[in-house]
């Protein structure tokens, strides 16, 4: 959601903060702001507003909450429109229980052209084209109100609209040409010969052109999940139906529509040429809320005053009926369809007092309560420690993998979009084999290392969730060595090859075990590690662990993966000692690691 | 690669550590690599199998030969080595390197470093099935059937509607609700990994970590958790970080906090890291919704509670200098083998 300073500041016309103070007052109120910016000299603050804030999809919205925080007057910017009780009634007709509201009205005489300045740069800042006036005074509401409205040129369309859910179209095509596969699921807009439009998409076939002279146009609100269904099955994401599938105030509509209607009449210079239709079915239902006004308090753990909170609920436009002391109940405006609960006003009250205002340096005190660690957790501690002080390296492997290894007994996704995850693993063993055949890729040796993780199953219906741990060694015989003295006696280990896999659920566990916390580096390598020689003859019989400390220090850490001496000769002739280094270089290039090993070998 | 590719590859790797001399490796070499050897022989076959697979196999083929080969020839310099022992007697501790260090995986540091902070307040560690039902993911969290909210979390189903892998840790906080509903009060923190139906790239991935902590208790109150997340972010960044805790929606509470550390890299001025905001989301949290007490029959009357969740991936990617996420999981994560 676009917001410009600007066009807030018509509705707040007692704002006065800085744009840098209203970001962040946007923020920690609820409306995430990441930045703003200048676009054709408008200020444009980038906001997310969650999905049960639909009321903020629109500067209206977010104008009342900032009226609220600021304590400023909001100013209404609509006002009625008036029409002759002469005038004919539209031929429209609603078949569908997913229409909750709709306001409609034709104006004619229209000239329709390219659009002011403003509009246009009002446009650009939210992301939108200008297409022409008429078409865009109808997004200029819906980013106004965040209710989208629709235009229809009568020419094309004629007046006989029918909202329905589409029974006898198989394609549509939209504004801007798509053509989209219909089914009985889509709730549409229709005359009886065509289909005009989807509830969150205008169609080709009505389209407002600069030649329209005639138009109908509606703001409406829909049962919000059928809005959404047909959005996903569609494939079809807009602004519009972004707001729709929200919860819209229906009894927002009629400022709106008044709104749009106006500034058609003035911007087109056309007349009402109809009745407005006002088809509004079943009126919203408010929740009535217990409320004690000491709850914020109880609530946020620190003194939010009564007076504050009962001023607040009268800024927010609550209904406030008093019961006894503290106690009241409480309607919300119908704007705020997200209000419903005591916990939801409770909110409101610590939002506008300010989350900042909690303090951050009591955090709970400590408590015994029972200990509810399954022991299972209390094992894979004990395992991971135990492995790392072999000298394995911990990783991690794909729960979701390519193949099956019993097509009976695995698992399968049903929606997975990545070709290469589409089973639930049954053993650790191939995913720890992919990472060995990665590690030789990147000429990675002597690897050592191990996972535990989930291996899955099923029988039946019943799915089967089991922690296994995996290990690879590239000493078969160490490997057989670690497992027996450290995991697990069992002669049935599955050792295959270079590989064992042991499930947890038939080891023993301890009743408690408390790890250690440690911190280790780790490397992303970004290519292959590079394995260099180098000779040196010493005089003297040196250590190779002091030898390896001196080079190593002397190579540097940046590149420096591993030395190790892999030759010490003592030449009797000589009386020498010759002493042969392999030093691995990670993430360089060829050339840096030579330089770099003949540098620090002074082989030059 | 081809599973029958695979199980030779492993079996030529066996032999090839068990070769002891200079002859047994070249006989192993010409049994791989020869004229007539392992190798050649499986490319002369590469007629037989199907067209629409015979690209893959000819890639498995050539990387179980480089592999292979690479193995052959660390082992003849081994081999060698052991030879030129023997021939020069005055040859003494021939080879020497320094002892191979294990390492946790960057996500089980984190984890262990809260699970910490958490014990000492006593907390336990806790933790649930990865397939969940709707029910458990969706539901008992206040996010019905046809609640928006749904749409910000893609699900991989396994038996749609009723089977999912979990999309968050906020699943395992249900079930534990659910099980220990008449055990009050809890305290409890999981770490875990969760699933979205995401395409894996340098930025997403569909499977990721998530931490959670859940306090159900009488008089549980905002500043309880702002306290305890305060002192959590202290643990992992030191006393000089800086956060600020603001109301943001999440259906499973009421309210609802949002915590943000202000950015490591630009320190609040904005950057592309923070994508300008000067801040970064680290998860969210707050006052357990009262539908979620009373889905897991607890009196939201009596006993209130908070929790909180975040991601553990951004913040290890961060700690240790990772900038794609794949890293992480079967990647190219490696350690050196003899640095702590």
């Amino acid at each position: 959601m676009k917001l410009i300073y600007s066009e807030l500041k018509k509705i707040l016309p007692d704002i006065n903060v800085k744009p840098q103070q209203l970001r962040d007052d946007l923020t920690m109120i609820g409306h995430f702001t990441n930045y703003f910016e200048e676009i054709d000299s408008e200020i444009v603050f980038d906001l997310d507003i969650k999905v049960n804030r639909g009321d903020c999809l629109g500067y209206y919205g977010l104008a009342k909450d900032l009226a609220v925080f600021y304590n400023i007057p909001f100013k209404n910017l609509s006002v009625e429109t008036f029409c002759k009780t002469s005038l004919p009634t539209l031929p429209i007709q609603i078949t569908t229980d997913n229409v909750k509201r709709v306001m409609s009205v034709k104006i004619s005489d229209l000239k329709n052209s390219t659009s002011p300045q403003w509009l246009k740069t009002f446009l650009k800042c939210h992301g939108s084209n200008s297409i022409n006036i008429l078409v865009d005074l109808t997004n200029y509401i819906m980013f106004l109100y965040g209710i989208p409205s629709h235009a229809f040129d009568t020419k094309k369309s004629g007046e006989n609209l029918i909202w329905e859910m589409n029974s006898k179209f198989k394609e549509f095509t939209s504004l801007d040409g798509s053509k989209l596969k219909l089914d009985n699921k889509i709730l549409m807009i229709n005359n009886p010969q065509k289909a005009l439009s989807l509830s969150f998409w205008g169609g080709e076939a009505c389209a407002i052109d600069l030649n329209t002279t005639e138009t109908i146009i509606e703001l409406a609100v829909y049962d919000r999940t059928t809005v959404r269904q047909n959005s996903r099955q569609l494939q079809a994401i807009t602004e519009a139906g972004v707001r729709l599938e929200k919860d819209i105030d229906p009894e927002l509509i009629p400022i709106a529509f008044n709104h749009l209607s106006n500034l058609i009449l003035e911007n087109c210079h056309g007349q009402i040429s109809s009745q407005i239709f006002d088809y509004y079915p079943q009126k919203i239902q408010l929740p009535q809320i217990e409320f004690n006004l000491n709850q914020p308090t109880q609530f946020a753990g620190i003194n939010i005053p009564t007076d504050f909170t009962l001023d607040c609920l009268t800024r927010l436009e609550c209904k406030i009926d008093k019961k006894t002391n503290f106690n009241y109940l409480i309607t919300p405006p119908t704007t705020r369809k997200d209000i419903t609960q005591m916990e939801d006003l409770v909110e409101e009250v610590i939002r506008f007092w300010g989350y900042n205002k909690i303090p951050t340096n009591q955090p709970l005190a400590k408590k015994d309560v029972v200990d509810i660690t399954p022991p299972e957790n209390y094992l894979i501690d004990q395992l991971k420690d135990k492995l790392v002080e072999l000298g394995y390296d911990e990783v991690l492997t794909w729960p979701l993998v390519t193949q099956a290894i019993d097509e009976d007994t695995v698992i399968k996704t049903q929606n997975s979009i990545n070709s290469e995850a589409i089973y639930l693993r049954q053993s650790l063993i191939p995913s720890l084999q992919q990472q060995l055949d990665q590690y030789s890729r990147y000429k990675l040796t002597n690897c050592q290392f191990f996972e535990i993780g989930k291996v899955f199953s099923k029988i039946g219906d019943k799915f089967i969730e089991k922690n296994a741990l995996c290990i690879y060694n590239y000493n078969v015989d160490t490997l057989r060595r670690d497992v027996l003295q450290n995991v697990s006696t069992d002669p049935n280990i599955n050792f295959i090859g270079s590989f064992a896999e042991i499930i947890l659920d038939d080891l023993p566990k301890p009743e408690k075990y408390i790890p250690q916390t440690t911190v280790n580096t780790a490397y992303e390598l970004t290519s292959q590690i590079i394995t260099l020689d180098a000779n040196i003859t010493l005089d003297n019989q040196e250590e190779p662990e002091i030898l390896i400390e001196k080079y190593s220090k002397i190579i540097g850490n940046q590149y420096l993966w591993e030395i190790v001496i892999t030759d010490i000769y003592h030449d009797a002739k000589t009386n020498k000692y010759r002493y042969t280094f392999r030093v691995s270089y990670f993430n360089t290039d060829d050339k840096t690691a030579k330089d770099l090993h003949l540098k620090s070998f002074n082989l030059k | 690669m081809d599973q029958n590719l695979e199980k030779i590859k492993l079996e030529y790797l066996s032999k090839i550590d068990a070769v002891k001399s200079a002859s047994e490796l070249e006989s192993l070499r010409i049994e791989i690599s020869g004229r007539n050897g392992k190798i050649n022989q499986l490319f002369s076959e590469i007629k037989n199998v199907p067209p629409e697979n015979r690209k893959q196999f000819g890639a498995d083929l050539n990387q179980l030969k480089t592999e292979l080969e690479q193995s052959l020839e660390i082992k003849k310099t081994t081999v060698l080595k052991d030879k030129l022992k023997i021939e020069n007697s005055k040859i003494e501790n021939s080879t020497f390197s320094l002892k191979k260090v294990g390492h946790l995986h960057p996500v089980t540091q984190t984890e262990r470093q809260l699970n910490e902070v958490f014990r000492k307040l006593g907390f336990s560690v806790y933790d649930s099935p990865e397939i969940v039902t709707d029910e458990f993911n969706f539901e008992r969290l206040n996010v019905p059937q046809d609640h928006p909210a749904r749409d910000m979390q893609d699900s991989i189903y396994i038996k749609e509607p009723e089977y999912l892998l979990r999309t968050q840790t906020s699943a395992i906080e249900a079930y534990l609700l659910s099980q220990k509903s008449k055990d009050l009060p809890i305290r409890a923190a999981f770490p875990g990994s969760v699933f979205r139906n995401e395409k894996v790239n340098r930025s997403n991935h569909f499977v990721f970590h998530q931490y959670q902590a859940v306090v159900v208790d009488k008089g549980i109150t905002m500043k309880d958790l702002i306290g305890t997340m305060d002192l959590m972010f202290k643990t992992l960044y030191g006393n000089g970080v800086v956060v600020r805790y603001r109301c943001k929606y999440y259906p499973e509470v009421e309210p609802g906090v949002g915590p943000d550390m202000q950015c490591f890299n630009c320190h609040g001025v904005g950057c592309p890291l923070c994508k300008y905001a000067g801040w970064i989301e680290m998860g969210g949290s707050g006052m357990i919704h009262p539908k979620v007490l009373q889905a897991a029959g607890i009196d939201s009357k009596i006993w209130s509670g908070f929790a909180f969740g975040m991601g553990l991936d951004r913040w290890t990617m961060a700690q240790k200098n990772i900038k794609d996420i794949r890293t992480l999981m079967g990647g190219n994560l490696a350690y050196k083998p003899n640095e702590l």
